[in-house]
Parts: C-alpha cells; structure tokens; sequence
C-alpha cells in the first residue's frame, strides 16, 4: 500500500501539482492554493463593506447586507456553486471558465463569513474607543478607518487564517463543476489507473490535512501570541484592567 | 460659554437629567460633584454630544449642540471641545505620539512635520517628551492620563471637559494628573471637570455645582459650598466624605 503510494506519487507528482498545465489548465494543489488565495483575498474588502453596512443605522445599507449574509450563511456552498454555475453565464451572455464560477462563489461566500467575522471583531472593541475618536472631531468613517479597523483587523488574523483553511477545503466542491484542482487532478489520476482509488484518495487526504493543519498551527501561533501580547500590556499597562477599565481589551 | 438649558434625558423611562439649567463662562473651571448615579458624567457627555438629550438645549459658544446639525457641524464643533475620559481611551495601536497628531492631521488638516512639533510640546508640557514613542500599553495609567489631555490639548480646545480624569487612577498617581490640570487653570483655560477629589474642587474650582437624581441641586463657590452647604443632601454629601 505504502510503496504503491509512493510510487503513485514519483510518476504523478507533477499533475497533482500543476495538473495539465502548460498542455491544459493549470490545476492541482497550485491552483487550489490560488483559488484559496484569490478568494480570500477579494473576500476581504468585500467582507468589511458588508460588516459596516450591518453596523450602519442607514436601513438602505444594513437590511440589504443582513439579508445577504443570512442567505449565504443559511444555503449549501454546493447550492451556491450551481447557482453561479447556471447564472452567471446567462448574465453575462458568454460561458465561464470553471475557474472564474468557482472564485465567484468563493468570493460571495466567504465574504459573507468573514464579515461576521469582521463585525465580531469591531463590536468585541471597547465603545471608549469609538467615543475617544468621536469626541476628537473624527466622522463616523474616519474613526472606523484610523481608530476601530486597524486595532479590529489585527485581533482577527488568527480567525481570518481559519478561515482561509476552511476555504481551503471549500474548493475541492469545484470538483463537481470540473474546476481544475487538486481533487480534480486526483479524479483525472484516478480514471487513468482505475486500480488503485484507496491510494490516490489516501494521498489526496495527506496533502489536504498537511496544508490545512500547518495554517491551522499557524493560526494558533499568532492567536497566543496576540494574546500573550494582551497580557503583557496587563503587567506593563500597570493595570488599566485591574481598575475594570476596559481599555487594553482591544490592544495590539 | 456653555449652557444648559432645561436639558432632560432619558435612558427608557429612567430620567437621568432633570431639566438642568447652568452656565460655564468663559475661563471659568466648573466642578460638578455628587454622589454616583447622581448623573454628573451623563451631564458632561451631552455637551458633545456623546450622549444625545430628549428635550432642552446645550449651548456651546452659542450653538446649540444637539440641534438638527449636519454631521460634519457637529464633528466640527466636537473639534473644538476637548474631551478627558476617566478610563483613557487612549488608541492602544498608535505610540504616544501618533496617539496625539492623529487627530490634528486627520481631522484638522495640520501637516504632520508641525503637528508632531506640537505633540513635542504637549508632551514635554505634560512631563512626558521621553516617552513619544511608546505605546500606552507600557505607560502607568497617570501617564496615560497626562498623554490623553495631551491629545486633547492638541486640538487646541477653546474648553476642557474632564469626566471623573482620576477615578481609575491608582492613589499615588493621582496627584500628577491633577497637576496638569491645575497648569490648565492657572492659564485661564476654561474647564469643566466631574471629580470625586474634593481638596482639588476647592482649590481650583471657580464654581462647584452639586448634583443628585439628574438634578442640580447647588451652584456655588467653593469657599461657600466646602464651608456651608445649603442644600440638606449636599450637607450630608459632603459630612459623609468628612470634608467639612
């Protein structure tokens, strides 16, 4: 079983890593990382827009947002795929490239995730700081991007990291509308030697776990450095806490 | 230069100020005192506004503030009050000094080279030049204090608000806060400060008024106030802090 994997892996490392790529689509654990990547990375700005407008008082902003994200949160990922799969090629009047349908629906997904996210990590701040930049003459706007972001988006890199794991696993749902990536490719390995599936999916599962554990591990790094750095200001802040003052909560 | 009048406010059917009327002139230095709850630091928030009132008006160099005011109004004149927490709040991502330009950069336009020349000098008014770029994490909570009316100061506030600026002070830090405050004083700013330090009421406030319910129920000087109260709640305030 072993040898057999092993020898799996020396005659096909280069499709499970590039796929076809350059005689097809670039596929493979590559593309699932930039699928993952890209995802997230256009997530984010969206994910920060939908949580102000469902900290906005505006009704125009915020029941809009709110439905977007209940929506999202309350309907199968493989639910959102086909939709996107099916829709947007009718929108735009052109057929999609599997790649393209699958970032889409990340892109919408994960944001709606990530702004809870967001919006958790901004009303987890003390209200002193919103009345502090207030209180300065900063508008509402400038006191989120100078005072509240920054200190809320530094709190939540370690869940933002989580959840570029989960989308990380996300991706393998493009399997179904044939998205060249790493599952794909070990589906493609998988036709070709028609013998051997116990193997190849053991592989599959091996890389997965080793990707998506070393950014879990990571995740929980930065998470107790983040809090270990709370602490410090505990004992250095001389106690702003052990006054009940809730201003170090929220601290880099 | 400020003035309440027949200011009410509601939290629910809980009425936290019962129509106040009261006057802070120009360089004067009000202490409001009263037993907690007594709805002192709810009265210094409505002046800018971070406590929105039902009914009444409060000026501010004759604007009333919670008038139907465009945003950028208010942000405005929330500029020109200078506003001392008692918890800080300093932004505990910016060093000290960013902690005090951000404002005067971002909101006043003031270049950065000439608003960190004035933090400098805030700073160094304030005994804390050494310590520009630290973060309020490592400093002791009088310093934090001093830095925040630094940053206050640096808006160059026609007025001062101090809401209780020494209550989560430890007792041997309290005096340096109260220091900075007197220099304010003695330099004419015009204050005004809610504070349970009755020795720094009497020697620095040029008006005391006391409250009790959401009401003022004594304005006076503090020679008067210290000595002889009038007001039978105010009497038993002030035996039961043995001040007297």
């Amino acid at each position: 079983m072993l040898s057999n994997m092993i020898a799996i892996i020396e005659d096909n490392w280069l499709l499970l890593l590039i796929g076809q790529y350059p005689n097809g689509p670039l596929g493979g654990i590559i593309s699932t990382l930039i699928l993952s990547v890209l995802g997230i990375v256009l997530a984010f700005p969206l994910s920060v827009l939908i949580a102000l407008a469902r900290l906005s008082r505006w009704k125009l902003l915020n029941w809009p947002a709110t439905a977007l994200v209940y929506i999202v949160r309350g309907v199968p990922l493989l639910m959102l795929i086909l939709w996107v799969y099916f829709l947007v090629p009718l929108l735009i009047g052109d057929s999609v490239p599997g790649f393209v349908t699958m970032l889409c629906t990340l892109v919408i997904y994960e944001g709606a995730f990530l702004s809870e996210i967001v919006r958790g990590g901004i009303i987890a701040l003390p209200t002193g700081q919103m009345d502090a930049a207030r209180a300065l003459g900063h508008s509402q706007f400038g006191a989120m991007r100078y005072v509240i972001l920054p200190q809320a988006l530094y709190n939540m890199m370690p869940s933002i990291l989580s959840q570029f794991v989960s989308t990380i696993k996300e991706t393998t749902l493009g399997y179904v509308i044939n998205v060249p990536e790493l599952t794909f490719a070990a589906s493609q390995l998988n036709n070709r030697l028609l013998t051997k599936p116990f193997e190849i999916f053991a592989i599959l599962a091996i890389v997965y776990f080793i990707v998506c554990w070393s950014l879990s591990e990571l995740a929980n790094q930065l998470e107790k450095r983040i809090i270990k750095q709370r602490l410090g200001e505990d004992q250095t802040g001389m106690g702003s806490l052990q006054h009940g003052s809730p201003q170090t909560q929220g601290a880099t | 230069m400020i003035q309440f009048s027949h200011v009410n406010k509601f939290y629910g059917s809980y009425q936290a100020l019962v129509d106040v009327n009261a006057t802070v002139n120009k360089g004067e230095v009000v202490v409001v005192c009263g037993p907690s709850g007594s709805g002192k630091s709810t009265l210094i928030r409505t002046v800018n506004r971070l406590e929105p009132i039902q009914s009444g008006q409060v000026l501010f160099d004759g604007q009333n503030i919670h008038a139907d005011l465009k945003s950028t109004e208010l942000n405005r004149l929330r500029a020109r009050i200078g506003f001392v927490f008692q918890n800080f709040n300093l932004f505990p991502h910016l060093s000290v000094l960013e902690n005090i330009m951000l404002s005067p950069v971002r909101v006043n336009a003031i270049k950065r080279f000439d608003a960190s020349q004035t933090a400098m000098r805030l700073l160094d008014r304030v005994g804390l030049a050494h310590k520009a770029k630290a973060y309020p994490a490592q400093l002791s909570g009088g310093q934090q204090q001093r830095v925040a009316i630094a940053r206050a100061l640096a808006m160059e506030p026609p007025v001062m608000l101090f809401d209780e600026p020494t209550s989560s002070l430890d007792p041997e830090m309290v005096g340096e806060v109260l220091a900075v405050i007197r220099s304010l004083a003695a330099d004419g700013m015009t204050m005004m400060c809610v504070t349970h330090e009755m020795n720094f009421a009497r020697d620095v406030a040029d008006c005391v008024w006391f409250m009790d319910a959401g009401k003022i129920l004594e304005i006076g000087a503090p020679a008067d106030f210290f000595s002889n109260p009038q007001h039978p709640r105010a009497q038993r305030f002030l035996s039961d802090l043995h001040v007297r």
